[in-house]
């Protein structure tokens, strides 16, 4: 992202608010509101995570007043959200309220992102209320379970590093925890003219962290997975109520570690409760995102393996092992080999793609062949094996994409 | 009129365009105080039909005239929590200018205008909107009337402003339910569509009350009196008219008034002239209020530079 065309001091809060946001914030739609400057950018929309989903809100600069405050519009189904309204009868009151608007100073540049901060702590316990206040019992029942486990595991927390601490542990390297802990449940209430209402939760799963489980993680923010739940609001004639919709969703960067739409949910029985499913679900994606870990160091064996036939790979994914490249000669022909690795391996066969080193296409760009994804493959072989029996296979293929590189290249 | 709900908001198509012109011509954004008056409609219900009215909804809010302070935050502060003193200042002497008779000029709201912006009001919007109304209802005003209107001009986030270049919205701000309330806005313009409008019209500037009309013929007696009363009336008289003598008021009535038409239109005539010296004195001012502005905005910019490191 850069930050041309902002004036500095609104370049130097937004350059602290995208570092400092424990999650990834988006900016879009810079514009102008001066007359004289159209080049000059005091506006643009912020695109906030909550609740797995985005909420857009418009921060209103003013770029020919550079002292005074910004200004925020929230989106157009929140216009009920009034996060800094006094309520009434508490005039004498209101020149003592003390918020990250009050005394504003364009020369700090935390002050962006600590209104920010605040709104969207603002925003959620609005929803909180919206929800709490929806007539439905079972909507009720979830959320004082929910609320008592989220409290428990917290507990739990403090216990452990308390005891840590005790026992002499450096609390230093516990504490990246409780960020996630802490994050808890987030839900959500959508009405409209059109849409039924609904409830949605967001609820993380699995107090563990991940980012500590992957050797030389590249990742800045806690890479977390996060339970949807969609809850209808109840028509008071129906007898039974509707399973909830249920969805698994990550952290964007967490895909390169492990894959969640290969997750199968456990089924929903009638009459359950959100307390009685998730221990079952956090048991077995916990499983999981173990294997996923392990499965790092059986792709990185084979890339190794590979080594001995190919040569040393030109480039190779160190953190999660999902890519390698050998350069491979034929005779007179080399070219290089691609070798893809899914979150699947050893069970899914890698993906190998082609591409010449001599023979270049219409456009200048170097010759490739389709992705490959059909060769003899048992993923009961030895690594070695499954070496071997790749290295059989690009004796003959190699041939192949030497005459149709040949080919390709008569056509121009 | 506490809470009563207004049956729409209408705008003179002048204050309108002014409005928009200032809007227009602004550095950045601006907003500004709102003036009018209210009236209440006699309903017609002389139909056959049944349905009940609301019969509150009859109120219609008149917005003649409007303030504009170009300055961001200048009645209120960043929460939008609004300065009492600060307004009350801008407030009586926007109302004293216009008209001492203030029945045609109550304060009725604020407006705001921001460039490029979303068409629903802001955070800040809604504060000052909500603590004007707290305001007036516990002063509990002459007039009893909540500042209550609020006018929001943008224009859209994306595209080229070509054909499409301002949106505009009116709402009333409800102190009881603490929301805002979507109007519709009437433009009221001249024309025979309009006649209706014109029975709650009242004059901004009425022309003066001028006693000496009848001590025209007086006794020539208390002289010097009469000089000084003269002399008063003739300065009164030439806020409006330029070089249009006292002494020939009489000729527009009495026995001198077979030239009627003659002096009428030359008194006209005047009052025009006196315009065109006044827009020539604003066109010269506003110059002048330009160089003061550029220079300020320099300042400004000066202030708001980053400390060098």
């Amino acid at each position: 992202m850069s930050y041309d065309g902002f004036p500095p001091f609104i370049s130097a809060h937004l350059q602290y608010l995208l570092n400092h946001y424990p999650h990834t914030i988006q900016i879009e739609q810079a514009r102008s509101g001066t007359r004289y400057f159209p080049g000059s950018l005091d506006r643009f929309t912020l695109l906030i995570p909550y609740c797995l989903d985005y909420m857009k809100w418009d921060v209103i600069y003013n770029a020919e007043f550079p002292l005074a405050a910004p200004d925020v519009i929230f989106g157009a189904e929140d216009e009920d959200f009034h996060p800094f309204h006094v309520p009434c009868g508490e005039d004498g009151d209101s020149r003592l309220v003390k918020n990250s608007l009050t005394d504003w100073n364009n020369k700090d540049p935390t002050r962006l992102l600590a209104l920010v901060t605040e709104l969207r702590d603002k925003y959620r316990s609005y929803q909180e209320k919206r929800v709490g206040e929806v007539d439905d019992d079972r909507l009720k029942f979830e959320i004082s379970t929910i609320v008592s486990r989220e409290k428990r595991l917290l507990y739990r927390y403090f216990v452990v590093t308390a005891f840590l601490c005790t026992i002499g542990i450096s609390f230093l390297h516990v504490t990246e925890t409780p960020v996630i802990v802490l994050q808890g449940i987030e839900m959500h209430m959508s009405s409209g003219v059109e849409k039924p209402e609904e409830v949605k939760f967001a609820v993380p799963l699995m107090n563990m962290n991940i980012n500590k489980m992957v050797p030389a993680c590249p990742w800045i923010h806690p890479q977390k997975i996060y339970l949807q739940v969609i809850y209808p609001v109840g028509r008071k004639y129906a007898s039974v109520p509707s399973a909830p919709r249920l969805k698994l969703m990550c952290t964007p960067e967490l895909k390169a570690l492990f894959s969640i739409d290969d997750v199968k949910l456990p089924s929903w029985l009638d009459g359950m409760c959100m307390a009685e499913y998730l221990p079952h679900l956090e048991e077995l994606l916990q499983r999981q995102v173990l294997e996923a870990v392990t499965l790092i160091d059986v792709r990185r064996q084979f890339i190794e393996a590979l080594a001995p036939l190919l040569g040393r790979p030109l480039e190779a994914d160190p953190v999660f092992c999902r890519k390698a490249s050998y350069l491979v000669c034929s005779g007179p022909f080399t070219f290089m080999l691609h070798v893809f690795l899914s979150t699947n391996f050893p069970k899914q066969q890698p993906s190998l793609m082609f591409q010449s080193t001599q023979h270049f296409n219409s456009l200048g760009m170097p010759v490739k062949s389709p992705l490959i994804t059909e060769y003899p493959w048992s993923p009961r072989w030895e690594t070695s094996q499954m070496a071997d029996r790749i290295s059989d296979f690009l004796v003959d293929e190699s041939l192949n994409f030497k005459r149709h590189c040949n080919e390709s290249h008569l056509q121009h | 009129m506490d809470d009563l709900p207004f049956q729409k908001i209408t705008i003179s198509g002048p204050t309108l365009s002014a409005l928009m012109h200032r809007i227009t011509t602004s550095l950045g954004d601006v907003d500004g105080l709102l003036f009018g008056h209210v009236t209440h409609l006699t309903p017609s219900t002389l139909t056959d039909d049944n349905t009940p009215q609301n019969p509150d909804s009859n109120l219609i809010a008149t917005i003649t005239s409007f303030f504009c302070p170009n300055i961001p935050l200048s009645f209120y502060d960043s929460l939008g929590r609004v300065d009492s003193v600060t307004l009350h200042r801008l407030v009586s002497s926007t109302t004293h200018q216009s008209n001492s008779s203030s029945s045609s000029s109550n304060f009725l709201g604020w407006f705001s205008a921001r460039r490029k912006s979303p068409i629903r009001p802001s955070m800040r919007e809604f504060c000052v909107s909500q603590s004007l109304s707290r305001l007036k209802t516990a002063a509990k005003g002459e007039k009893d009337l909540n500042p209550c209107v609020f006018l929001l001009f943008t224009t859209p986030v994306q595209g080229e402003l070509l054909y499409h270049t301002h949106e505009y919205r009116a709402y009333q701000f409800r102190v009881n339910s603490r929301c805002f309330d979507p109007k519709s806005i009437g433009i009221d313009n001249i024309g025979p569509d309009f006649r209706g409008n014109y029975g709650c019209f009242s004059p901004n500037s009425p022309f003066p009350e001028l006693k000496c009309a009848s001590a025209m013929n007086d006794e020539v007696g208390e002289g010097l009196n009469r000089m000084e009363r003269v002399l008063n009336d003739q300065k009164e008289l030439d806020m409006v008219a330029e070089g249009f003598s006292v002494k020939d008021l009489g000729k527009l009535m009495g026995s001198e008034t077979v030239n009627s038409t003659m002096s009428l239109e030359d008194l006209y005539e005047k009052m025009l002239g006196k315009l065109d010296s006044l827009a020539r004195q604003v066109e010269k001012s506003n110059a002048k209020v330009l160089d003061m502005e550029n220079h300020n905005r320099k300042l400004r910019y000066k202030i708001a530079r980053p400390v060098p490191e």
